[in-house]
């Protein structure tokens, strides 16, 4: 949820005031303390990695204002506003690298900066490609350790982003949490190369799988089963229409990978394996069930061919549903508060019989969304329940 | 003219493979042996870039092969494009296109402006983040009959109206045809904010740029 939202929803609610913390400066995602998860009636708590998206660890908190809005960001949160007001951001907070990150005025999110050194083509070498994902440090297995552990006690149900196990994730492709990053890194040349650089692909994601693997050991000799689903990959498949690959490709060049995955997952651990795609994406269903993924998210209805009682009724009893609650693009953020919760309750309605839905509205909050029709999806879910929240 | 045809054919081949240092080729080898630059165009590239859209249309082909024949046909334009200005031959129409302010979002946008070029447009790709005034000074400065505007974010997608208005306070929307096209976009939201047309896809993009130019 856009750290807007949180505020909002956090002075809708009469909480205590007091700057929201920028947990994942990316997308400006805001923390939901343990008060507001109360009020809004959220059954989950989420347990994160020790850094942000651009290098520097969740930690040392400071001020910041952000377009009026005071907010906190940690400490090694460095950013310049340049002459026209866009706003950059330095990996690992460091001042004298170049920027990785830039929220242009109007925007409400960091977008990466792509750096991309020349490709020579003889020289492309996979590790180039794998420089952030190494093993994961003491500090950093002590930090997801602490994190489990509290939120085990808490009650709620703990959903994990360890990362590591992101396989061709354009949100990290550009390798925002690099000083000087090597390899493939622009977007587009990413895509491209998924078609025409297999064999580079294939080794970037073998090595990607191990490392992942040993790292996911190692949290799991640190946190047992204190987890109850593991967040592996967030790679979109899918777009509003149509798909980024045919499934005769998601079969070569993903499904083994993450069979892989998944596989130790499920052998050594009691964790679900959660994967996220937004789009069309309904043709990947099947091959995600056979990839080993128990959850998917975010059922981006809006998308051709996710119809939601299709998707129920094909998958319902193969896939958890997490997502599909609201649409974000249109209903949520434009739509009225009656609008809101008739399209929640519908949704409800059809994926909550026989269990294996999670409610969650299609993606992030972003930011601009009134508040009215956070609280309108909020009590529908409620009044879906038949009580109170929790 | 069967030589001839085996060049536009290659050429039409190494758009639609996605294979740009074949079609670099294919454009040198069919200038040598005479061909005018606008039937490379009009003979070659346009039906090449619609073949494209229809396999994106039924979904044999995905972002990664369109983002290829956008390459090779651009590696074709970069050539005929200055053979093109020096005879004076006229493009489809010339479309001013960018991801609206606060935006950077560029992929869809890019194959949109890709798609327009090689149906023929002559296209001012303003990139991404573009504030209104610079929508309205590339048409002023370009003649432009049409603009084309991207969004991917519901925050941005009011820049999309602040640019339509931009343009009519300059005096110059009912010179141009806007139409509009991204993720969070429809054809609803095209409607409210007085845009000419939504495009659904790249290919869409294409025909709907065509039906506004000859209205």
């Amino acid at each position: 949820m856009h750290v807007t939202c949180v505020a909002a929803l956090r002075d809708y609610y009469g909480l205590p005031a007091h700057p929201v913390k920028v947990h994942e400066p990316g997308q400006m995602l805001g923390l939901v303390e343990d008060d507001l998860r109360r009020a809004m009636g959220i059954d989950v708590i989420g347990v994160f990695p020790r850094k942000t998206k651009f290098g520097f660890p969740n930690t040392g908190w400071k001020e910041w204002n952000f377009r009026g809005l005071n907010v906190l960001v940690p400490a090694d949160f460095r950013t310049a506003t340049r002459p026209d007001g866009d706003i950059l951001i330095y990996p690992q907070g460091d001042e004298t690298a170049e920027p990785s990150g830039r929220m242009p005025v109007g925007s409400a999110f960091f977008d990466a900066i792509i750096r991309q050194p020349e490709i020579d083509e003889e020289k492309l070498d996979p590790a180039d490609n794998l420089e952030e994902f190494g093993a994961l440090s003491e500090e950093d297995l002590d930090h997801i350790e602490r994190s489990a552990r509290a939120a085990c006690v808490s009650g709620w149900a703990v959903a994990a982003g360890f990362g590591g196990t992101g396989l061709g994730d354009v949100a990290l492709v550009p390798g925002t949490s690099l000083k000087k990053p090597k390899g493939i890194r622009d977007v587009a040349e990413w895509y491209i190369s998924t078609r025409t650089r297999r064999g580079y692909i294939h080794a970037v994601f073998e090595r990607q799988c191990e490392i992942g693997i040993q790292n996911l050991a190692r949290i799991h000799a640190r946190i047992g089963d204190a987890v109850d689903c593991v967040y592996l990959c967030g790679t979109d498949f899918g777009t509003q229409n149509s798909a980024f690959c045919s499934v005769p490709t998601f079969r070569e060049l993903w499904l083994p990978f993450y069979q892989r995955l998944t596989g130790w997952v499920h052998a050594n651990t009691t964790w679900k394996c959660f994967k996220h795609s937004c789009g069309s994406v309904e043709r990947f269903f099947e091959s995600f069930i056979e990839a080993g993924f128990d959850i998917i998210n975010p059922v981006q209805c809006s998308a051709a061919g996710m119809e939601p009682a299709a998707l129920k009724s094909k998958y319902g009893r193969r896939l958890v549903f997490w997502g599909g609650g609201v649409d974000t693009q249109k209903t949520l953020p434009f739509g009225t508060p009656q609008e809101v919760r008739e399209e929640v309750l519908r949704r409800c309605e059809i994926f909550a019989p026989g269990g294996g839905f999670v409610f969650n509205a299609i993606h992030n909050l972003q930011a601009g969304t009134p508040v009215e029709n956070i609280v309108a999806m909020l009590d529908a879910v409620q009044e879906f329940n038949g009580g109170a929240h929790g | 003219m069967g030589v001839r045809m085996a060049e536009r054919d290659e050429l039409h081949a190494a758009v639609v493979e996605g294979d740009w240092k074949a079609a670099v080729a294919a454009t040198r080898n069919a200038l040598a042996a005479g061909m005018a630059p606008i039937v490379l165009v009009n003979r070659s590239l346009v039906p090449a870039m619609d073949e494209v859209g229809r396999l994106f249309d039924c979904e044999e082909y995905f972002v990664p092969e369109m983002l290829l024949s956008a390459r090779a046909m651009k590696a074709s334009m970069d050539i005929l494009r200055p053979l093109l200005a020096a005879t004076g031959a006229e493009p489809a129409g010339r479309v001013v296109i960018g991801t609206v302010k606060g935006d950077l979002h560029d992929i869809g946008k890019n194959l949109v402006a890709a798609m327009l070029e090689g149906g023929g447009f002559e296209v001012i790709d303003l990139g991404a983040d573009v504030a209104p005034e610079r929508f309205v000074e590339a048409v002023a400065a370009r003649n432009a009959n049409l603009v084309a505007l991207s969004a991917l974010l519901t925050v941005t997608m009011p820049s999309m109206k602040t640019t339509i208005d931009a343009l009519s306070a300059a005096g110059l929307r009912q010179k141009v045809k806007v139409m509009v096209g991204g993720a969070p976009v429809t054809q609803q939201y095209a409607n409210a904010i007085g845009a000419d047309g939504y495009g659904e896809s790249a290919g869409a993009a294409v025909a709907l740029a065509r039906k506004l130019v000859a209205a």
